[in-house]
């Protein structure tokens, strides 16, 4: 009757519907962006209408290369859509697994009983990681399906090295509610802390693209880890990506460890 | 024999405010231990320290002969659990729940948990959330009995519950008695310790100010009582209540348009006394009841007894 990995599988167990809710969203975003590709970005329009906008805006958006196939999916679904989607879900999630667990009252009893705390917060993060590459896989599935139809022109080993990036980016924000909510006890602290990080690198992103002298906020945007290198065109950025999940990682480990240490509140 | 239970000087503070204050508590194997205090006397915080949901500021705890912490889920293990706010959500039957608990601190034989359920009359296909503050409180007996434990912990473990459903509950704990399970109970309900526990230790704001065997706590004496008389003359009876040992708090009303005398007092002695002074009149109305424990503790030991082990009780 004893079975391994009780938590995580409670986790998913509890957690299904929201997940099925996020699937469907990602699918959405991506099954109305991507077939209007060859309409828009095939003849040249787009470029006319970028060209139309204020250059600081096309800056901010990341949009300089949505003339393109991998540009475009980009700058639509990785850089955007996507990103809120996975970020939102993460942060969720994340605060929700200890910080939530420990407001409602369930963590006390859980933790009652022959759970320790390390496992309690490794098993967390690995269901929100894997809720969240499910999305990423579903997302690369659909690209990778409509990449011939929408004529998006995507060597198809880069959705993999976008995806990983993708999934690493929102995992950050993850692992920091839950190193939050691992700290603190309070989901609304968990969430500003995962959602914060996540502006906080958008923000610095968009800054670099505009202003010259600010290029070294990139160094502190994992916004920018995950994807400065372009990954849809030029594959993985090996350094980027051991930022990213170097981050999440050392997140989950010190939100662990905090864990072990304090008292739980009710 | 080891204690099922042993904390030695254990104390815990927030901040600078002290919860506990230098707790003694032995609990042999095999008994049932009563906690009861008023609200806010540590009882909860002193069994989350046991279950190591919190950790003590100072002194030692031994659980089963293992500290807590170090004991870590082996520990937890051999424990039941049920939590002094018990708030269950989420979309999962209690079937599920029970099932997820089970792996985790099981193996529960095979029936058990259904048995429970028959007995405490709670409906395992519902949705947890959906549940009655009762029904959450019978599921979280199940959780703690079913894997049969060495050691369980309750904390105000019948709130909410039914009459009927507490006199199966008090049932369930001399059954773990006798099967040699030890029984850590905290209650309010004075009566519910009376009926089970071998042991009881009064906590009053964080610390034991009594301690010993349930017969020689004098507890249950204490009666309150509310009574109205048809026709008396109010001067007369308080005189009369006056004569009555062990009769304190007196309170007498008259009310001259019904012609009826309404009076309450506390009683901490013999019944019969006062029975037969209520013999005397015409009795409207008669309520004899056990006071709330907060206050026949608060009354028996709030001012500075000593405590039954014969320590000076020094009040913060």
């Amino acid at each position: 009757m004893v079975r391994v990995l009780p938590v995580f599988r409670r986790s998913l167990g509890d957690s299904w519907r929201s997940l099925i809710g996020w699937s469907l969203g990602v699918a959405a975003a991506l099954l109305m962006y991507l077939p209007l590709f060859p309409s828009l970005g095939g003849d040249g329009e787009m470029q006319q209408m970028l060209e139309t906008l204020p250059p600081e805006l096309v800056k901010t958006l990341g949009y300089e290369q949505i003339a393109s196939g991998p540009g475009y999916t980009q700058g639509t679904f990785y850089g955007l859509i996507g990103f809120l989607l996975l970020v939102i879900a993460a942060t969720s999630w994340g605060s929700s697994s200890i910080a939530g667990a420990e407001e409602s009252g369930r963590l006390e009893l859980t933790l009652a009983h022959a759970v320790g705390r390390s496992q309690y917060a490794l098993e967390s993060a690995l269901s929100v990681l894997v809720r969240l590459a499910w999305l990423g896989l579903l997302a690369a599935g659909i690209v990778l399906a409509l990449n011939e139809p929408s004529e998006l022109g995507i060597e198809p080993p880069q959705v993999f090295a976008v995806t990983a990036a993708l999934v690493g980016l929102a995992f950050v924000s993850g692992a920091v509610a839950l190193l939050v909510g691992a700290a603190t006890g309070r989901r609304i602290l968990a969430t500003a802390a995962g959602a914060g990080i996540a502006v906080v690198g958008y923000v610095f992103n968009a800054i670099a693209n505009q202003v010259e002298d600010a290029e070294w906020l990139r160094s502190l945007s994992p916004y920018s880890w995950a994807y400065r290198e372009l990954p849809l065109v030029e594959g993985a950025d090996w350094a980027g990506l051991g930022l990213l999940w170097g981050l999440a990682a050392v997140s989950v480990v010190a939100g662990t460890l905090i864990l072990r240490e304090r008292d739980l509140t009710g | 024999m080891t204690p099922a239970i042993e904390t030695i000087g254990l104390q815990k503070r927030y901040g600078t405010h002290p919860a506990i204050h230098d707790l003694n508590i032995s609990v042999a194997p095999g008994t049932v231990f009563g906690l009861i205090g008023p609200n806010g006397a540590g009882k909860t915080t002193t069994l989350r320290m046991l279950l190591d949901i919190i950790r003590p500021s100072g002194g030692v705890a031994r659980v089963l002969g293992a500290d807590p912490r170090a004991g870590g889920p082996t520990l937890r293990r051999r424990i039941g659990y049920v939590p002094g706010e018990l708030r269950l959500e989420g979309r999962i039957r209690g079937r599920n729940l029970l099932r997820h608990y089970a792996e985790i601190s099981g193996p529960v034989a095979p029936g058990v948990i259904e048995n429970l359920a028959d007995r405490l009359g709670l409906d395992l296909n519902r949705n947890v959330r959906t549940l009655s503050k009762g029904n959450k409180q019978k599921l979280g007996l199940i959780q703690a009995f079913m894997h049969r434990p060495e050691l369980l912990v309750l904390d105000e473990p019948t709130s909410g519950l039914d009459p009927l459903v507490q006199r199966e509950f008090l049932e369930l704990v001399r059954e773990a008695r006798a099967g040699g399970q030890t029984v850590l109970l905290s209650s309010h309900v004075l009566s519910e310790i009376q009926q089970t526990a071998d042991h009881v230790a009064v906590l009053s704001t964080g610390r034991v100010v009594a301690e010993g065997a349930v017969a020689s706590l004098r507890l249950g004496k204490i009666r309150r009582i509310r009574a109205s008389l048809d026709g008396a003359d109010p001067g007369g009876i308080e005189a009369e209540l006056a004569t009555v040992p062990g009769v304190r708090e007196v309170t007498v009303i008259g009310d001259e348009a019904t012609r009826t005398t309404r009076l309450t007092a506390t009683l901490d002695g013999e019944i019969d006394p006062l029975v037969q002074l209520f013999a005397r009149h015409r009795v409207g109305d008669l309520v004899i009841e056990e006071p709330d424990l907060e206050e026949s503790v608060l009354q028996l030991y709030g001012g500075s007894t000593g405590s039954a082990s014969g320590e000076e009780v020094r009040r913060g």
